[in-house]
Formats: structure tokens, C-alpha cells, sequence
């Protein structure tokens, strides 16, 4: 075995609290598929027949009992569970299932879903003798009208900043804007190395690394470092040009000095594997080089390697946050050959449905109907004059006569009641809308309807905007 | 296009216009530096010997080659003898496709000023090429001019200026570390964002404003030869006129970029990857560039293609790159090994071994001569048994009997070497007194004046020999620099040799302190006459006050102390020292500037940071540092993961807390 697949899905989805308030988000339906199918699917098909997913109780027993969780995967999963309380971040959750990594690891995020080329990556990682390799995607502008967000795009956003070499492979800077107070500041002796720097801003990291198992060990010893993303990554490309790592006397010095001192806290990463001999040789006795220009040996002596690919077209979402929830939604059906409508659901001849909406399992579509650019969850029941344009309709939802839903996200379990008109809402799980309630097409930006209690900006705002607009007389907003 | 009649009309006339206009270029013909001090002494630089043709020759030929009609030419330094040369070579003739104008004057000082003059002439009326006297290139720029003309129609005269560079990684030989630049652009637009030297840099800074113009790309790139070709838009001799502070392309790039956002100007790069250029601007670079003549890099301007069309120039090219002029006499057993480059009516003795060397005319050289990567201008006499290394020898030297010059080398105009001797290497002798005031050009009067003033020391130059070790100037350290950086080795590191010799002043200020047992107002005193003297910040003396006390155990007693012997010997100390610190630390910022000075050094030293404690703990009952201070490190000023680290250590960690429990109990009294 060459790799082990690592899943790691115990995120909460924090940027997403509407919707993961009562499903955990790698079980949030994306076209009726949980979440975590996409990731699972994606390893299933370049071959891998086991994968350690990370994940918590509640997950775990989602899986095990909710027979509206399908998870259809033929691979044999391992499922970890860490505590939810305990705030683990990826790198935590890599440290504790250290015990079972006997291999290289490709780690993966629940709430990644591509198309990505997979064995790009994992050739990199080959190719080279990486320590780490990863995948990047140029950003995707989202197109659709987010509910509850007010205007188009947040501004001021940190952009990330990703340096890497003329080929575009090699990895050599990464910060985000954050934390660049005094500019971009890179050394001289790495210019020298590379004397050709792409610093993109405006991609997205996908969040799927593969990394050797010396670096799985290194986080065993080194406590501190518990983001993969946000801690040992970037620790790693700095590390790659360090004097430290790339003469072997002074990894001895400093092994030496740990021996001598535990609490130093200033570990190296060991590099070394069983065939660095001869690798070596290899490398010594080939002329082949990874760089022209210089007489100097592959990869200038170093030893620690950074290699990332980018992707330059094809999908590559992190379903994070609401607007990439809605993006995916509607990019999902194009990612698999599922006949659109379930040959369980009872559709009425009479009603009129998109090429581009998906129908779940038992659903109930009634007559005069019109679904289109929609997702329809498992079980849900649609009645007679309702029209769906543009919406995400969830699992078990009720909608009654004469609704007209408009680019919104209904959760599970909701019913919407008789001739409601619901435009850009987020409805939460098990919600009830009254009959004829809303009559919103007076309004011009009414994201309003929500559900859950979270103290952010928007809600904030959205519920002054209520106000004004006096809509709590029928009780539905609950904000 | 589609605008109105009348401006259409007006397009179409400029149009033609810019068709009509010849295309001009301003060559400046002087360098206003003294690298190529002692030999620009006698002769300007652009008229020094290239391959045998002055350098200035190859610019014309890349300008005229390149389609350039009129050429200014700017002369200050010996400008007659540039005169001269000019009027008697191709340049002049009636039937040169490129009219050359010469422009002399002794007030220009400066890019800047030949620039400044182009403005109030008036003399160029379209976009110009930009070049020094001692480019060499072969690069075709039409390209680049296409491009810089396309983008001033577009963007309605924003871009000013084009800069062409040649791509060849870090190390090549033509490359030398002085012209090492840093470019970071766009790279879409193609648009420098910053230009920058990198000389003596070690961390390479971009302002984060460079990053915020949209686009969502960009590449820093090292890789770049800076050929000194510059296309400029007529705003450029405008911009110099307005900006009289501006001298040098690098003064004037800086300010574009920097007032960018004030001017809306914007700098373009052009970058070959096939074409030739380099500026000599140092003998390193000279060495490199005539190589890489004799090697045909810079084809079609070969040494035998007689491009200057004089006569008895022309020269013949048979296998491994050797030349010969005509009238070449080849003693017996003599080998012309590869690239080697000799000149008419010069005559070689037996069984000598030339390889990458450069021979001028009429030069006579003896037997058993070794000559490697040697550059021999005319009427050079080298007697037999001599041996040359990477060495520079001008006209009319003469080498005597058995003498070695080592590598870097150089016999400036008529000096006499030797015999049996060998010259260390990097010496520069010249006929030129280093003393000898600058303002006497006159070479005559200089070598009387020479001859009753000064003697030959015959163990510098050999008993038969003439000339002056130019680096061995008592009085002008300037000079001295100079001439150790005639072969482009770096500058000395100014700013980070003031930093240490005040490190080891205060380090020594306070050892006699202590010796001699001085009050510490004197102390003071005396760290603050040091900080005139080296003209160091109050924040910078702070922070290596902080370090030189801290390492002062590890300079006494090395660097093997335990930590327990460290803080037993560096406690006692800091009470001793303590009126010196609290005289410096006085505001909030130089608490945390202390702070953070212990914590690098720390971070340094990690085999004691356990000490760490311990000296913030005697520090703050020393009332050196202040607890709101180190309460506000401790939780701000985290950087990286290491300090990050460092402030998990335990102890610190329970000082903290008893800082705050501390704090907390007094303010409880206080209520």
C-alpha cells in the first residue's frame, strides 16, 4: 500500500451555522448526496479500498442508523471519532490516529468536491520525493444570489498569497495577507535558487494534501502545530530552506540537543527514509536536474519538498460556506450520470420539470407544477400550482398549493404553507411557514426567514431589515 | 478608434508622423564613476578596447542595426578624444544610414543632467532608445518598441518607459552581483511593480501596495540581466527636468514607481531570451562580455566580421573559436588552444600556450609564454616566461622577464613590470600616483610631475619596473574601495558593519566599566557619544544594549555555561547595569523594544531560554521593565511559532500568572 486515504470530517461548518444547526455538515445533502459522498466517491474511483475518516459521534451514528444517509461506497471505512468538545483541529485529528498511519497519508476534506485529476497530485508527490504535495484551484466567482447576504461580494477579504516556481510545481512561499504587515518578504538565497517566482493571490486550497508519514510522526512529537492548513503547512515551505533541514550534520546537532533537553520545544522534522541511501545514489549518479541555469545539484541539496498542483479548469469546491453550499448544488448533477429524477418518486404528468433539477427518492410531485434549476430532497412533497425556480429543497419538506419559491434553501422537515411566496429565504429544519403569510414580492432584498439563533453581522442586519419591514406579525421570522 | 472627426483626422496625421519621424536614441558616453579608475584615467571607458574595437562602436552598431536613424551622443569625460573617434570612424561618413550628433559639455555629472539637456534642446521628439556607451547587444528591440508604442496608444501615454532585460539565471557569468537587480511585475500587463538592487541584501522586502492592482498575479524574478537598454517616451527627459533630484535610471525608476499612484506613470519591462546584452560596468563584466564576444554570443557582431569597417581590421576565424589579423607571426610549438582573439602585426614567440585571451595589434610576445583568459590591448610587449592569468594589461605595458601575474590584475597605460617577479592577485598598478590630485588630467605634465615627486618602489613593481600600486592609497579610503571593486567584487556591508562595531563598542565601554569600576552616568555618557558617532537609532542602541548584557557571560566564559552558571553570573550584572538600562527605557514602546530584544536572543540561545525567566523576573524587580509591559509581550507580541513556542515554556508561563495575581492584589489595595 502506498498511501493511506485519511477523510477528515469532523468539521462543524462554522461558516455555515444556518444549515449545520441540526445536520452536521459532511451529511449535508448536496444534490441529494450527503456531503461526504463527493470525497469518499473521489478516492473510491482512483482505486483507494479503505479510508480512516475522522469524524464524531453524532456523524458516526447518523451513518450507522439514519437510512436517509446512504452513504453507497464500496470502500471499507474506519471511522474515528474524537471528541466535539475537545476544539481538534486537522492536525489533532492527525496526531490521534498516528497509531494506525503505517504509509504516507493523502488527507482529505469532508467538504471538498472536484473533479480533480487525483493522480496529478499524487505524482507530484512521487515524482519529486515530496514531503508534502497539495491541491490548489483558481477561485470561482459564485454567481448565485446568496440568501441572507447583503450585496455581492464581501469586500476586504484576506487574500492568500502562494509563490511558487517557474514550472508552477514547486512550492516555495505561502502567507496570507494577514500576516504580511511588512510586505512580502523572501530571502535572497531562494531567489537565487528561484530566480522566477509566481506569487497568485485568488486561489482556493483544497484542502487535500499528501503527506509523507515522517510528517505524521514529526506531529507526534510537536503538540504545538494543530492546523494542518493554517500551521504545518506553511511551516513546512518555510522549512524547505531552512540551513537546518538541508545539511545533515546540523539535523545530528539538533537531535543532540533534544536528547539532551525534552521541553525544547525546536523539533526537525526527520526527513530520512528507508531509501534515502539510495536515492541518493541515484540522484548523484543521474545528470537528470529539477532546475537550469546553475551547476548546482537537483533540487539545490534540499531535502524537504513543497509541490503543489493547480488546477486550471474543471470543478474544485470547498462547500464552506452558504454561497459555495448554493454553487455546488447546482453544479452537483453534472458531476455523476444519475437519471435527474428518482425512479422512486411519484411525478405527476402534468407538472413541468427542468433538465437541470434533481428529484430524491419518494418524492411526491403534484399535478401543474413547475420545477427548475432545483434540487429536490428525499422525501419530500410537493402539491398542486407551486413553482420552484433556483431553490434547494431538503429532505421531507411539505410545500402546499400555490407556493412560489425563488432561489432559496429550504431544510429538512419544513413545510411551507398554502400560497406562500418565498424569495432569496433560508427556511430552517422543521420550520412551518403560514398559509398565505408572506406576501413578499413587495420586497426588494427580503432574505429574512431564518431559523436558527446564530449571532452574526448578517443576522444582525437581516433582522433590523425585518423589523422595518414589519414581518413579525406572523411570527415567522425568528430572528 | 471611433472617435470624432476632428480627433480622427489628428490620429491619422500623428500617425504618420511617428511613421515619418526617425526613430532616435540618446547614448550617453560616460559613466560618471570612477570604476574603471586608474585606466578611464587615460582613456574614457567607452573607448576601451573590446575585443579588439572600442566599446563604443558596438552600441552604435546594436542602434544602427536596430533601426535607429539619429543618435545624440553625450560626452563629458575626454569627450575630444570620443570626438575624435567618432569623426574618424564609419559613423560619420556621409553614407552612415545612422546621423550621430555629439554633444559635449563638462557640466554634466549625471544621466540626470544629459537627460535634463535633452529636455532644453528639445532634441527628441518621439519615443528614444536609452543606452550607455559600453552596451553590448545584439538584441533586436523592435519588438519592445512595438509593444511600448501599442500600450502608449492604448493607455494614453501612461507608460513612460521600457526596459529591456535579458533572461539568465542567477550565476551565470555574465552576470555580477553589483547590477544584481529584483524586478517584481505583473504578469499579465508586463508592468514593473518594483525594482530594487539586491546588493548586500539578504531579505528581499515588496510593499504590500505593489500587490493591490487587481490582478491576481504576479512574479518576482531574479533571473533578469539588466541590459541598460531603455525605450523612453519624451515625458522621460521631461520628468528629469521636473524632478532635478533625479540622476541615475535608478533614481528616476524608483520615483515612477514610488509616485505611481501621484503621476499615474507606469515602467514596462521587455524581456529576451535570445537576443545579447550586458553593460560593462566592471572589469568582471568585462572579462565576461569579451569572452562571450570571442565565443560568438554576440553574433552578428563578430571579431571577424569588421563591422567598423576599417582597414586591416578584418581578421580570420578557424576552428575553436581562434581569430587572427593579418600579419600574425606564430613562434614554433606555440599553441592557440580555443577563443583566442589576436590582432594584426603582433608577433608570438615559441612554445607559448594561449587560451580565451584577447590580443591586440602589434604586440610582441616572447617564448614560453602561458596566457589565460588574459586581455591584451595594443603594442603590448611581454618578454619571455611569463605567465598571465584573468588579467587586464593596457597599451604600451611592458612585461619583463619571468613575471606572474595572478588572476585580476591589471597594468594600466604604459607601465613596466618586472623582471622575476609575481604581482598577488587583484593588484592594479598604474602610472598615476594614487595621491596625485584628480583635477590634473593632463597626462604629460602628470608624468613630469610624477618623476620629481614620486619613485618606483622596485619591490612592488620589479627592479626595472614603472608604475604605482593604485590600491594602495594612504589617505582616500574612497579610492581604496574603488580599486578593490574595479573586478565588481561587493562593497563592503556599510549598514551592517555599523551595527556591529557599535555592538562591540558598547560591549567594550562596558567591560572597562566594569573593570575599572565607572559610575554608570558615564557610562551613558559614553554609549551616547557612541551613538552620534556611528549614527545609530535610540530604539537599535536599546536593543543591543539588551544583548550585549545578555551575552556578556557567554563572552566571558564562553559559550559551553550551563544555564545555572549563566544566570548566577548574569543576575549580578544587570544590577550593576540597571541605571544604564532604565536611563534608555523610558516609554511604553522601548519596554516592548527591550522585550522583545531579550526574546530574540533567547530564542537564539535556546538551550537556556529556562534562563529567560529568571532574567525578566530581575529585570522587573529591578524595575527595569515595567509588568504592564511584559504582561502586553507576553500576550501581543508573538510573531511566529517560535516565540509563539517560547511563550509556552512553564516557567514564564507561572511568572505570568504571578505577574497578574500580582497586579490584581495591588489594584485590590488600591480600591
Amino acid at each position: 500500500m502506498e498511501l493511506q486515504a485519511v477523510l477528515m470530517a469532523a468539521g462543524g461548518g462554522s461558516r455555515m451555522m444556518d444549515l449545520t444547526y441540526n445536520t452536521p455538515k459532511p451529511l449535508l445533502p448536496v444534490g441529494n448526496k450527503p456531503l461526504i459522498w463527493y470525497p469518499l466517491n473521489l478516492l473510491e474511483r482512483v482505486g483507494f479500498e479503505e479510508v480512516i475518516v475522522i469524524t464524531t459521534k453524532e456523524v458516526q451514528k447518523m451513518i450507522s442508523t439514519d437510512p436517509k444517509v446512504k452513504l453507497d461506497v464500496k470502500m471499507k471505512l474506519d471511522l474515528v471519532c474524537i471528541q466535539e468538545d475537545a476544539d481538534m483541529g486537522t492536525a489533532d485529528a492527525l496526531r490521534h490516529i498516528q497509531q494506525k498511519v503505517k504509509t504516507d497519508v493523502l488527507v482529505v476534506s469532508c467538504d471538498l468536491i472536484t473533479d480533480a485529476a487525483l493522480h496529478e497530485v499524487v505524482d507530484l508527490f512521487r515524482a519529486h520525493n515530496a514531503t508534502l504535495s497539495m491541491l490548489m484551484s483558481k477561485a470561482h466567482e459564485f454567481t448565485e444570489t446568496v440568501p441572507g447576504q447583503k450585496g455581492k461580494k464581501k469586500t476586504g477579504e484576506q487574500r492568500d498569497f502562494v509563490g511558487v516556481d517557474g514550472t508552477g510545481k514547486r512550492l516555495l512561499f505561502m502567507a496570507n495577507e494577514a500576516d504580511l504587515d511588512e510586505g512580502v518578504v523572501i530571502r535572497k538565497s531562494i531567489m537565487r535558487k528561484h530566480p522566477r517566482m509566481h506569487i497568485k493571490t485568488g486561489l482556493v486550497d483544497a484542502h487535500l494534501y499528501c503527506l509523507k508519514k515522517s510528517v505524521v510522526d514529526f506531529l507526534a512529537d510537536n503538540k504545538s502545530i494543530s492546523s494542518i492548513r493554517g500551521e504545518l503547512v506553511p511551516y513546512l515551505v518555510r522549512k524547505q530552506f531552512s540551513k537546518s533541514t538541508n545539511s545533515p550534520k546540523v539535523i545530528d546537532e539538533t537531535h543532540q540537543n533534544l536528547k539532551k533537553n525534552d521541553s525544547n520545544v525546536n523539533l526537525e522534522i526527520q526527513i530520512s527514509s528507508r531509501d534515502e541511501e539510495l536515492l541518493h545514489l541515484t540522484q548523484e549518479r543521474s545528470c537528470w536536474n529539477d532546475h537550469r541555469g546553475d551547476m548546482s545539484d537537483a533540487y539545490h541539496g534540499g531535502r524537504l519538498r513543497c509541490y503543489v498542483h493547480i488546477m486550471d479548469e474543471g470543478i474544485c469546491y470547498r462547500v464552506n460556506t452558504l454561497a459555495a453550499y448554493i454553487e455546488a448544488n447546482r453544479l452537483a448533477p453534472k458531476l455523476f450520470d444519475e437519471p435527474a429524477v428518482h425512479p422512486s418518486a411519484v411525478v405527476s404528468e402534468r407538472c413541468l420539470i427542468g433538465a437541470d433539477s434533481i428529484i430524491g427518492a419518494s418524492c411526491q410531485i403534484s399535478d401543474k407544477t413547475s420545477i427548475k434549476r432545483s434540487t429536490i430532497g428525499v422525501s419530500t412533497t410537493v402539491r398542486e400550482k407551486v413553482k420552484v425556480t433556483n431553490s434547494i429543497i431538503m429532505h421531507g419538506v411539505t410545500i402546499e398549493e400555490g407556493c412560489n419559491i425563488q432561489g432559496s434553501v429550504i431544510c429538512s422537515n419544513a413545510v411551507i404553507g398554502r400560497g406562500a411566496d418565498i424569495k432569496y429565504c433560508l427556511v430552517g429544519s422543521a420550520q412551518r411557514i403560514e398559509p398565505d403569510a408572506l406576501p413578499f414580492e413587495t420586497l426588494l432584498r427580503p432574505p429574512c426567514l431564518r431559523s436558527t439563533l446564530t449571532p452574526t453581522s448578517t443576522h444582525r442586519s437581516t433582522h433590523t431589515q425585518c423589523l422595518f419591514k414589519q414581518l413579525n406579525r406572523n411570527n415567522t421570522c425568528l430572528c | 478608434a471611433n472617435r470624432g472627426g476632428k480627433q480622427k483626422k489628428g490620429n491619422v496625421t500623428s500617425e504618420q508622423e511617428e511613421e515619418e519621424q526617425p526613430l532616435q536614441a540618446v547614448l550617453v558616453a560616460d559613466s560618471f564613476n570612477r570604476r574603471f579608475f586608474p585606466i578611464s584615467k587615460d582613456q574614457p571607458r567607452a573607448l576601451l578596447p573590446l575585443g579588439n574595437v572600442a566599446m563604443i562602436d558596438y552600441t552604435l552598431e546594436f542602434l544602427t542595426s536596430t533601426g535607429v536613424q539619429e543618435t545624440f551622443v553625450f560626452c563629458c569625460w575626454m569627450s575630444n578624444k570620443i570626438k575624435d573617434h567618432l569623426l574618424k570612424s564609419k559613423w560619420c561618413r556621409p553614407t552612415s544610414p545612422n546621423v550621430v550628433h555629439i554633444i559635449t559639455s563638462d557640466l554634466y555629472r549625471s544621466l540626470g543632467d544629459v537627460l535634463r539637456d535633452v529636455d532644453a534642446k528639445n532634441l527628441v521628439r518621439n519615443d528614444f532608445i536609452l543606452v550607455y556607451g559600453d552596451v553590448v547587444s545584439n538584441i533586436d528591440v523592435s519588438q519592445a518598441l512595438q509593444e511600448h508604442r501599442h500600450r502608449r496608444k492604448v493607455d494614453k501615454n501612461i507608460s513612460v518607459m521600457t526596459m529591456v532585460f535579458k533572461e539568465s539565471s542567477p550565476g551565470h557569468k555574465s552576470r555580477c552581483e553589483e547590477d544584481d537587480v529584483i524586478v517584481a511585475m505583473d504578469s499579465k500587463s508586463k508592468r514593473v511593480l518594483h525594482y530594487q538592487k539586491t546588493q548586500g541584501l539578504k531579505k528581499l522586502q515588496f510593499p504590500m501596495n505593489i500587490f493591490q492592482h487587481g490582478s491576481d498575479e504576479f512574479e518576482i524574478r531574479h533571473d533578469l540581466l539588466d541590459c541598460h537598454i531603455s525605450i523612453c517616451s519624451p515625458q522621460v527627459a521631461e520628468l528629469f527636468t521636473d524632478n532635478f533630484d533625479y540622476q541615475t535610471r535608478n533614481d528616476f525608476v524608483r520615483g515612477i514607481l514610488v509616485n505611481e499612484e501621484i503621476l499615474g506613470n507606469q515602467i514596462h519591462l521587455y524581456v529576451t531570451q535570445d537576443g545579447y546584452g550586458a553593460r560593462v560596468s566592471n572589469l568582471q563584466m568585462y572579462d565576461s562580455v569579451s569572452s562571450d564576444m570571442v565565443r560568438r554570443w554576440v553574433y552578428p557582431l563578430t571579431p571577424e566580421a569588421n563591422f567598423t569597417d576599417q582597414q586591416g581590421q578584418g581578421c580570420t576565424h578557424s576552428r575553436h573559436n581562434v581569430y587572427r589579423g593579418a600579419e600574425v607571426s606564430l613562434g614554433h610549438g606555440s599553441q592557440m588552444e580555443e577563443n583566442v582573439l589576436i590582432g594584426r602585426d603582433t608577433s608570438i614567440g615559441a612554445n607559448c600556450h594561449i587560451s580565451n585571451s584577447v590580443i591586440g595589434n602589434n604586440c610582441t610576445i616572447g617564448d614560453n609564454v602561458v596566457l589565460d583568459r588574459a586581455h591584451m590591448w595594443n603594442n603590448v610587449h611581454i618578454s619571455s616566461n611569463v605567465e598571465i592569468h584573468q588579467s587586464v594589461v593596457c597599451d604600451g605595458a611592458v612585461v619583463k622577464e619571468a613575471v606572474r601575474l595572478n588572476k585580476q590584475c591589471v597594468l594600466a597605460y604604459n607601465v613596466v613590470i618586472g623582471p622575476n617577479l609575481s604581482l598577488p592577485e587583484g593588484t592594479v598598478v598604474s602610472m598615476h600616483h594614487p595621491e596625485e590630485e584628480e583635477e590634473d588630467d593632463d597626462d604629460e605634465f602628470l608624468s613630469d610631475d610624477q618623476e620629481v615627486g614620486h619613485t618606483f618602489n622596485p619591490a612592488e613593481v620589479g627592479p626595472e619596473g614603472k608604475g604605482y600600486i593604485w590600491k594602495a592609497s594612504m589617505n582616500d579610503t574612497e579610492d581604496e574601495e574603488l580599486a578593490q571593486c574595479l573586478w565588481g567584487r561587493p562593497l563592503s556591508k556599510q549598514n551592517v558593519c555599523k551595527v556591529v562595531s557599535f555592538q562591540l563598542e558598547v560591549l567594550g565601554t562596558l567591560q572597562r566599566g566594569l573593570e575599572e569600576n565607572i559610575v554608570c552616568d558615564n557610562l551613558v555618557l559614553e554609549i551616547n557619544s557612541l551613538k552620534y558617532a556611528y549614527n545609530i537609532t535610540l530604539k537599535e542602541v536599546m536593543q543591543i544594549l539588551t544583548r550585549v548584557v545578555l551575552e556578556y557571560p557567554f563572552q566571558q566564559q564562553g559559550t559551553q555555561l550551563t544555564t545555572l552558571q549563566y544566570t548566577g553570573s548574569l543576575l549580578p550584572l544587570l544590577k550593576t547595569w540597571s541605571p544604564v538600562f532604565k536611563n534608555y527605557i523610558k516609554r511604553a514602546q522601548d519596554h516592548l523594544d527591550c522585550l522583545s530584544a531579550v526574546e530574540e536572543l533567547f530564542l537564539e540561545q535556546d538551550t537556556h531560554q529556562t534562563a529567560m525567566v529568571k532574567v525578566l523576573m530581575k529585570m522587573y524587580q529591578l524595575e527595569i521593565l515595567e509588568e504592564e509591559a511584559i504582561l502586553k509581550w507576553f500576550s501581543t507580541g508573538a510573531t511566529n511559532d517560535k516565540s509563539r513556542q517560547l511563550r509556552k515554556n512553564q516557567g514564564l508561563q507561572k511568572f505570568i500568572q504571578w505577574l497578574k495575581e500580582a497586579e490584581d492584589e495591588s489594584s485590590e489595595e488600591g480600591e
